[in-house]
């Protein structure tokens, strides 16, 4: 399964921005990224073309026709090409509601839903929001989002009450960043095994935990949810409840999705939690 | 250089200068003069034609908003409310319960090969049927073997059956946004979203795109434009892959082939500076049946999909304000490019709040690069209200409204969608007329069949499917909606020059009526039969059933 993420947010909060950050960065994995929105083609090539990926501009979705759907369509063309990629990341248009967009990825059974990421412009997206042609259309990507990029930070009046209003807007957890800059760990995963192999931004830390005892199901849920630090957790563990299936415990913000991963046939149940350090103390085994 | 000169009962030119004749010279497929046989026999030697003296000739009729798929659906089954007719003149009847719609499906899979082969209908309407939606079950009762999915006349919602479910591994467990569940959690049968939609399609094999945009595809969209009169018709948003440049090209290159078609490009689809190269380059493949050049945007979705992008006080019922296609920054970025390559831009507008935003960029647009006799068009404008009508003539736009959604869904409009007032007001033509902005009627098919006759009589009475009268101010005269499916839509089409009126120099376009549209009562002109067509000359005549 192909790790899947969104990138939404309005027009010039900073996609592109972070799109190009992720593939400057994205040492070994081989990305492939389709942009849903020519507004904003201008993507670095040569850092695509370095990491082997692939940069597809896409026609919105037309709701004059909606017979085709050329995300979907390109995207399953992607699919069934010969080479292979470690993750697929849409940039969704300025407009779009890139949690719908996501949805592919629970429907396709070659792609793991990963996150999605929503860019907002810390001097604008108050402004934004208030406006009544687009202020719905804002909120409601905000709203989708498992992780918040709050970019420009430097370029706001005061960062502290745009960062206070944005957490009245949504659960998910709250990235600080200045032209995007933010570790790629914590927005596109540990790496593709969810084993802790990469070093994450010293900002943060990752943490694996093993387990030679089934897992009740509950009690690690309540773990997770309970965390508010916790970014990110990913990994392969045996509930009480199923000891003779892998479920895959996958989660992005505060989003957590439980998939089913085949028998049983690991030695023990492993997870790997990614947050900013020290928060994670609190965080004991069973 | 042979001249035909054909006689009828009465000839209706829209040339104000000559509004009725009895006789129309045709030469080279152009029309040499109207008048009388007197009148036009100085032009010298002709062949007389009394073969429509019996008739009423019209200019041929200009669908200035419909879509080429319409052609293709008819490659499968039609299981809607309302009677329609296909390509071939069939008549098929309209289905006025699920239990209905469910014993055509079985009697229809009863023809198909026993091979799990897929059953694909189109057209249900189940917006008048009372009581429970349609679900797993029903369509269940048609085949529990091959793949069913019936999808709904919106074009956005499809019903399906287990097998559909089985391959496409849609399950209670499946939690994506659009897989409609009933209160117990288990997936109804409906799918809501493209997303859901569309792997749908794929688990069962379906490239529907594909299969609504082939050569046959197009030439069942000039025929069942031909039986309603229509000579000249858009195709009003298309992403013009090869593919189906090539199905044009190969369709319109026969002289048989019965329309002048007009495909507008998708500018959603690939940016600006590129978009605009690729219409150039279409350009040059245009001959007398295959026109490109123009572009369309789409920027809110529909009324009553619940999308339309609504000024305050927004949806009646208290739905939420709809989606943009594409944002208002956008919508003024890419107007502009079109706009300076010297473009006439179609720009679907459903909302008033898209209306406005439309028209502003069309204003900035404007103020940013100066230009005469653009004709940008709002396409829908269904919600636009007199002041809105003000700035588009002002602005020297031109609008063409969706008449046939009054009777189609205007009763859900008054009732749920838009409340009484501006129900009564929706796709204005009174106002349109009386301001003086240039306006065109239009079906939009396949979510509405072709048929500019049956246009003009809901621009002209105004009723619903239930037979409510909505909004009596906004009715127009049958003589201004004629001129309004003729020349009025060529004019914002651009074409008024070449087509649209019975005048010296035209094409000889005709659409040849058995009865005369403006002597019948206003409340019949839906029923004038359609005989056929003349295009550059050449006759077509209407298979009868
Ligand atoms: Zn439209
Ligand atoms: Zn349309």
């Amino acid at each position: 399964m192909i790790p899947f993420t969104v990138i939404g947010g309005f027009l010039g909060a900073g996609k592109t921005t972070l799109l190009n950050r992720l593939l400057a960065g994205a040492a070994g994995r081989r990305f492939a990224v389709l942009v849903n929105d020519f507004g904003a083609l201008d993507i670095d090539g040569k850092l695509v073309a370095a990491h082997g990926g692939d940069t597809v501009a896409l026609a919105n979705g037309c709701l004059c026709c909606t017979i085709g759907d050329s995300l979907v369509e390109t995207l399953l063309e992607l699919l069934e090409r010969p080479e292979r990629f470690d993750h697929i990341v849409v940039e969704a248009s300025g407009v779009a509601d890139p949690a719908r967009i996501a949805d592919i990825a629970v429907l396709e059974p070659q792609l793991e839903r990963d996150g999605v990421i929503v860019v907002v412009d810390a001097a604008e997206v108050q402004e934004r929001a208030a406006d009544r042609r687009v202020g719905d259309t804002v909120l409601r990507q905000i709203k989708a989002a498992d992780l918040l990029v709050l970019n420009k930070i430097d370029l706001a009046d005061d960062p502290a009450a745009v960062h206070d209003w944005l957490s009245t807007q949504a659960a998910a957890p709250i990235l600080e960043a200045r032209q995007a800059d933010v570790p790629i760990d914590v927005l596109f995963g540990l790496d593709r095994y969810g084993v802790a192999g990469s070093k994450p931004d010293q900002a943060f830390r990752s943490w694996s935990y093993a387990w030679s005892e089934p897992v009740g199901r509950e009690a690690l849920m309540a773990m997770l949810s309970d965390t508010k630090d916790v970014l990110r957790a990913k990994g392969v563990v045996r509930f009480a409840d199923a000891p003779d299936r892998r479920s895959i415990v996958h989660m992005v913000g505060r989003r957590i999705d439980i998939g089913d991963g085949g028998p049983w046939t690991e030695e023990e149940s492993r997870l790997v939690l990614l947050g900013p350090k020290p928060v994670l103390g609190s965080l004991q085994r069973e | 250089m042979s001249t035909i000169v054909y006689a009828a009962r009465r000839i209706v030119t829209m040339n104000p200068d000559n509004p009725f004749a009895t006789h129309v010279a045709v030469r080279d497929g152009r029309i040499l003069g109207a008048g009388t046989l007197e009148s036009l026999s100085g032009w010298g030697r002709f062949d007389l034609d009394e073969q429509f003296r019996d008739k009423v000739i019209l200019p041929g009729f200009v669908e200035g908003h419909s879509h080429a798929y319409e052609g293709g659906v008819w490659k499968f089954p039609y299981v809607g409310f309302f009677e329609r007719t296909s390509p071939d003149g069939k008549r098929s009847p309209g289905l006025k319960s699920i239990d209905e719609v469910v014993a055509a499906l079985q009697v229809y899979e009863k023809t198909m090969p026993k091979d799990g082969s897929t059953l694909f209908a189109w057209g249900f309407d189940p917006i008048y049927f009372t009581g429970r939606r349609m679900n797993l079950g029903d369509l269940d009762k048609v085949s529990t073997e091959r793949p069913v999915l019936v999808l709904h006349s919106n074009f956005h919602v499809l019903n399906v059956n287990t097998p559909v479910f089985a391959r496409a591994n849609i399950t209670r467990h499946t939690n994506v946004h659009g897989i409609v569940k009933d209160d117990k959690g288990e997936p109804t049968g409906e799918l809501q979203e493209n997303t859901a939609k569309y792997l749908a399609y794929k688990a069962v094999g379906i490239d529907l795109s594909g299969l609504l945009s082939d050569e046959p595809a197009t030439w069942g969209f000039a025929r069942v434009a031909q039986l309603a009169g229509v000579t000249t018709a858009t195709d009003l948003h298309n992403t013009l892959p090869d593919s189906t440049v090539l199905a044009y090209e190969k369709a319109t290159a026969s002289v048989d082939f019965p329309l002048r078609l007009l495909p507008a490009f998708a500018a959603l689809a690939m940016p600006p500076d590129d978009g605009i190269a690729r219409v150039r380059a279409l350009r040059k493949k245009n001959s007398e049946r295959l026109r490109y050049g123009l572009v369309k945007m789409v920027t809110d979705g529909s009324i009553q999909g619940l999308s339309a992008r609504m000024r305050w006080p927004g949806y009646y019922d208290g739905t939420p304000n709809g989606v943009w296609n594409v944002g208002p920054d956008e919508i003024d970025r890419i107007l502009l490019a079109y706009h300076r390559a010297g473009f006439q831009v179609h720009i679907h507008t459903n909302g008033d709040e898209a209306s406005e935003v439309a028209i502003e960029s069309v204003e900035r647009a404007l103020a940013t690069a100066p230009r005469w006799d653009h004709r940008h068009t709002l396409q829908h404008a269904q919600m636009a209200d007199a002041g809105q009508f003000r700035r588009m003539k002002a602005l020297g736009m031109c609008a063409n409204l969706f008449a046939n959604h009054i009777f189609y869904w205007g009763d859900v409009h008054y009732a749920r969608t838009m409340g009484p007032e501006r129900a009564e007001r929706m796709d204005a033509c009174g106002t349109a007329l009386g301001l003086g902005v240039p306006f065109a009627i239009h079906c939009d098919a396949p979510v509405t069949p072709i048929g500019p006759l049956f246009t003009a009589w809901c621009a002209v009475n105004r009723l619903t499917a239930s037979g409510r009268v909505l909004g009596t101010a906004e009715r127009i005269s049958v003589a201004d909606a004629l001129r309004a499916i003729t020349l009025g839509a060529a004019y914002t089409l651009k074409l008024d020059e070449e087509l649209g009126s019975i005048d010296v120099g035209k094409r000889a376009d005709f659409a040849i009526l058995d009865e005369d549209p403006l002597a019948v009562p206003p409340e019949k002109l839906k029923d004038v039969p359609v005989w056929g067509t003349m295009v550059g000359g050449r006759i077509f005549q209407a298979p009868r059933t």
